[in-house]
């Protein structure tokens, strides 16, 4: 049982500098298209030197595996909850508004965090303050700071 | 002070009084004026001589924000997809809005954008340095065509009104300089005054700006500058060049035909006013009173000249 | 100097509006979002109607007070609240997890009031020659900058310098997506017009940083920073030792700041970077840099908000603004019918040195101003709930998003980059490599195409890369920081070698 972050962690490594490899691979593709050669050069270099990195860092991960944490011992659906609930909230706001769809990300989080049990008082104290901090801060950006929000 | 205070409340009153009558449409709180460049430009700074008017005149607050990226495209692109009740106006640039649509797909085009009013321009300028060794426009064409390639020149930016500037220039006085794009009109100018380059293709803005450091060669003006009445146009060395960065203002294009025509007659109003037009012309720009009516054919005119220029210069196809 | 403009600087009117520039500026630096350039230009308007002289003050005032509160968010949530701010969290945060956040709190305010007195300072008596720092560095000087910039990646990721590698050099070339700036291309948007205004480096710095610490922080039902149980005495006395301590750091990451501030094409962020740089270079053996080392934020807080003096000298003597908030102040100058230009600082008695003094006053009030705000905050920050901890910084950072350019789509880039950095972060890429990448990247292509046209276009391509001074001068440093760590550590293994011998 042991065995497995290890193992999770050298996988994962391989896996994200493999992405990385074909991130420049893409790069360097897409820098034939450009008709400027002001505005090809830089990229390209830096493709190369980022497809040059990656496959060094291939090889020795190969000969070396390395030792990275990996994902831990974390709960996956108090890290899902807490982005889907702010891609959420994103994608609802040019319909519901501004205040409604910050609530929805509000909502997700505190679900998410929340590791204690709920009691009548925390429910109160903790959604309560939730409103309160959404109102000021929409309050200092929409009025004070004149922030166009939907 | 008190009764001045209230003197100018009334005019203010009145002068909303006369708007809201004669168009049905009317501002109900203060207006979004979206910049889409950083700040420090001309088109901000335009704008800012713009602000305390506006606010004189018709009571309610022009709020400046800024939505750079993409040389301008990102703002525009997001234009039309704004709110048309009136509230919301954005900074245009010619030759931005044509020339960039023309190369690429950048999210909006030209004629998508329903621009109301032209309020100015920067007229091109050649400048140097107060101790360069080009004295008169003369010298620095000399200079090119003794030793082609070798005159460098900064500029705002590639496929700029400057780069456009910089090959119609080449080509009428037949000579080869080579042009540096810099990120903006103030890093242009840092490498003029570093003498990082030669000359600077620049607006007569950079000449009020700079004073005493600077000298102007020639300005794409019909007339000369009343700013600078010592500086030669372009026109009378024997180039045909008029021209510059032309500004304005946009609606989203879900804005009704009222409001435009409110807001075009709101920002006439602010052009003829003396103190704004002095003002403008202290900072080096040129005004230009293109309203809703006369801005398609503007337009026309304006868009061919700059397709002909940048198809002529390599930059579209 | 002429004691007019100091005691008109001095007006109960002048110290009310830079203590409450001051406060306002610190409370809205430290919401991750919310940049120095948009406070100052929001305030603007509110000027117009004001003496140029106290309108000035006003913006100097909120403009070094976002700079400061900067740290706040760095120390506390691991996220630079303006990019000035950047280096202040590779020690910052590490100080606030292992139970120092205040102490770290105070050293920060205590390094910022000093780099931003010598910032201010100089730009009371050296303004005009110090403007000629501005015009030396042309697009080489600038290409080397940002290389020796992106040199800390190596020191950044010590252990794993390949990793560091990769991702600063994708950090690049996410700086490249969009319209190119100087040029017309498109690039690496693969069609979609969402990325046209390619990556928002304030957008990225919150997304890079506050997601992952948001994901973890939810993840485990761990308290966010470590509390010292009982000890509730204030450390203010412990970070003034430290910070006299280390007076030689002090200073010379204020000049850093200084001289980088002058640079329109860097501004506080390379200023940061550059005087950590140099701090963790000239280190003793026994500090240990990024594991919450205090003369890391010292260099840090020092410098950046030493570029606040630094940057008014280019705007106020040249015309041409230092960082982006100088932009925004000088069309407000502008405005005003105050023209920039050396002559200012002649004409005994003008706005300038009732501003630059207006300016310093703004500075020593920010002691205790910060101190005040600075106890607050991590206060607040400490006590407050995880269950309610983590809503709150997600909803700010998704409003402070919003704010930068009025878009969704941002505000969902940034959440896709904290994903993606978090989970990169998890086998061993860190954060700061990719943000370095992406900062600097732009500098250093602006400079590198530059200065390539105007070397081919005079036939001298080398003697323009490496033949002009201030460049040697730069790479000189580079190497010294690349190498430097590498000669200690074989002297270390032949030292070990010869004991065991």
């Amino acid at each position: 049982m042991n065995n497995s972050p290890v193992i999770q962690g050298r996988l994962g490594s391989l896996i994200v500098t493999a992405f990385f490899f074909i991130a420049g691979i893409v790069a360097l593709y897409d820098t034939t298209s450009y008709s400027d050669t002001d505005s090809q050069v830089f990229p390209q270099t830096v493709a190369i030197g980022l497809i040059l990195f990656t496959s060094i860092s291939l090889i020795t991960q190969f000969l070396k595996p390395s030792e990275s944490e990996g994902f831990g011992s974390g709960i996956w659906w108090r890290r899902a909850l807490l982005i889907v609930t702010m891609l959420l909230a994103c994608a609802a706001m040019p319909y519901v508004g501004f205040l409604p769809a910050g609530a929805i990300a509000f909502a997700g989080g505190l679900i998410a965090a929340m590791h204690d049990r709920w009691s009548a008082r925390t429910v109160l104290v903790y959604w309560g303050s939730g409103i309160v901090v959404m109102v000021a801060f929409f309050t200092l950006f929409k009025f004070a700071l004149q922030v166009p929000l939907p | 002070m008190l009764r001045r205070t209230i003197l100018k409340t009334l005019v203010a009153a009145t002068c909303a009084l006369a708007i809201s009558t004669s168009a049905q449409a009317e501002l109900k709180g203060s207006v979004n004026y979206i910049i889409p460049f950083g700040p420090g430009g001309e088109s901000d700074i335009s704008a800012r001589f713009q602000q305390p008017f506006f606010k004189e005149k018709f009571g309610q607050d022009l709020v400046i924000s800024y939505k750079p990226g993409g040389g301008g495209a990102v703002g525009w692109a997001s234009l039309n997809g704004l709110n048309g009740d009136g509230h919301t106006i954005m900074g245009v640039n010619l030759p931005h809005i044509v020339i960039k649509p023309a190369q690429k797909d950048v999210g909006f085009k030209t004629e998508e954008l329903n621009t109301f009013h032209m309020f100015h321009f920067t007229p091109d300028a050649i400048v140097v340095t107060a101790d360069s060794p080009y004295k008169t426009l003369q010298d620095l064409i000399d200079d090119a065509k003794a030793n082609p390639g070798a005159v460098v020149m900064s500029g705002s930016g590639k496929a700029s009104a400057n780069h456009l500037a910089q090959i119609k220039f080449d080509k009428m006085a037949e000579i080869k300089t080579t042009y540096v794009p810099f990120k903006g009109t103030g890093a242009a100018v840092t490498a003029l005054l570093g003498k990082q380059v030669k000359a600077e293709w620049g607006y007569t803005t950079v000449g009020a700006k700079q004073g005493d450091a600077v000298r102007m060669l020639a300005v794409a003006m019909e007339e000369r500058h009343p700013l600078f009445p010592e500086v030669p146009t372009f026109k009378e060395l024997g180039f045909d060049m008029i021209g510059g960065a032309y500004r304005g203002i946009a609606l989203p294009n879900t804005a009704s035909a009222d409001t435009k025509a409110m807001w075009s007659k709101m920002i006439s109003e602010i052009n003829t006013d003396p103190v704004f037009r002095q003002k403008m012309l202290d900072g080096g720009f040129a005004m230009l009173d293109v309203d809703a009516d006369q801005m398609d054919e503007f337009m026309k005119a304006r868009t061919e000249e700059y397709l002909k220029d940048a198809k002529e210069a390599g930059l579209i196809k | 100097m002429d004691f007019g403009s100091f005691l008109s600087a001095l007006t109960l009117l002048n110290i009310a509006l830079a203590l409450f520039g001051v406060v306002a500026g610190t409370i809205i630096g430290s919401i991750p979002g919310l940049t120095a350039t948009m406070a100052v230009a929001v305030l603007v308007p509110i000027t117009f109607s004001m003496e140029p002289a106290s309108a000035l003050i006003l913006l100097g005032a909120i403009y070094t007070g976002a700079i400061y509160g900067g740290a706040y968010a760095a120390i506390l949530l691991n996220t630079p609240g303006t990019p000035s701010a950047i280096a202040t969290t590779f020690d910052g945060y590490p100080m606030a997890k292992r139970g120092d956040g205040d102490l770290a709190v105070a050293l920060a305010c205590f390094a910022s009031v000093f780099g931003g007195l010598v910032g201010a300072l100089a730009l009371l008596f050296l303004a005009p020659p110090l403007a000629s720092v501005a015009l030396a560095f042309g697009p080489v000087e600038y290409f080397w900058l940002s290389i020796f910039g992106l040199s800390l990646i190596a020191s950044l990721s010590s252990g794993n310098l390949m990793k560091g590698l990769v991702g600063g050099a994708f950090g690049m070339l996410l700086s490249t997506v969009g319209v190119a700036e100087i040029s017309a291309d498109i690039r690496l948007t693969f069609g979609s017009q969402t990325m046209i205004g390619g990556f928002d480096v304030v957008g990225a710095l919150i997304g890079l940083y506050c997601i992952p610490v948001l994901i973890d922080l939810c993840a485990v039902p761990d308290r966010h920073l470590k509390v010292e149980e009982g000890v509730q005495k204030v450390r203010i006395g412990e970070a003034a030792r430290i910070a006299m301590k280390s007076k030689f750091n002090l200073v010379r990451s204020s000049v850093i700041g200084t001289l980088v501030g002058i640079l329109p094409g860097a501004g506080g962020s390379v200023a940061g970077l550059v005087a950590y740089s140099e701090a963790k270079r000239t280190a003793k053996p026994e500090q240990k840099f990024g594991e919450g080392e205090p003369d890391g934020i010292i260099a840090t807080e020092s410098a950046n908000n030493a570029t606040v003096g630094g940057g008014f000298i280019p705007t106020l003597v040249l015309g041409i603004p230092g960082t982006p908030p100088d932009a925004v102040i000088l069309g407000a100058l502008l405005v005003q019918g105050v023209r920039t230009g050396p002559s200012l600082f002649q004409e005994g008695g003008s706005i300038v040195y009732t501003f630059i003094y207006g300016l310093l006053i703004a500075t020593v009030l920010m002691l205790p101003a910060g101190l005040l705000i600075g106890r607050y905050a991590y206060k607040s920050i400490v006590t407050i709930p995880k269950a309610v901890l983590v809503p709150a910084v997600g909803f700010m950072t998704i409003i402070g998003t919003f704010a930068i350019r009025n878009s969704i789509s941002d505000v969902i880039i940034m959440i896709c980059l904290g994903v993606f950095g978090w989970v990169v972060g998890r086998f061993g890429f860190a954060a700061s490599p990719i943000v370095l990448g992406l900062i600097l990247g732009p500098i250093a292509e602006q400079g590198f195409v530059q200065s390539w046209t105007i070397g081919a276009a005079t036939n001298n391509l080398t003697g323009m890369f490496f033949g002009r001074p201030i460049s040697q001068a730069i790479v000189a440093f580079t190497l010294l920081t690349l190498l430097v760590p590498f000669m200690i550590a074989r002297k270390q293994r032949k030292a070990e070698l010869e004991a065991k011998a």
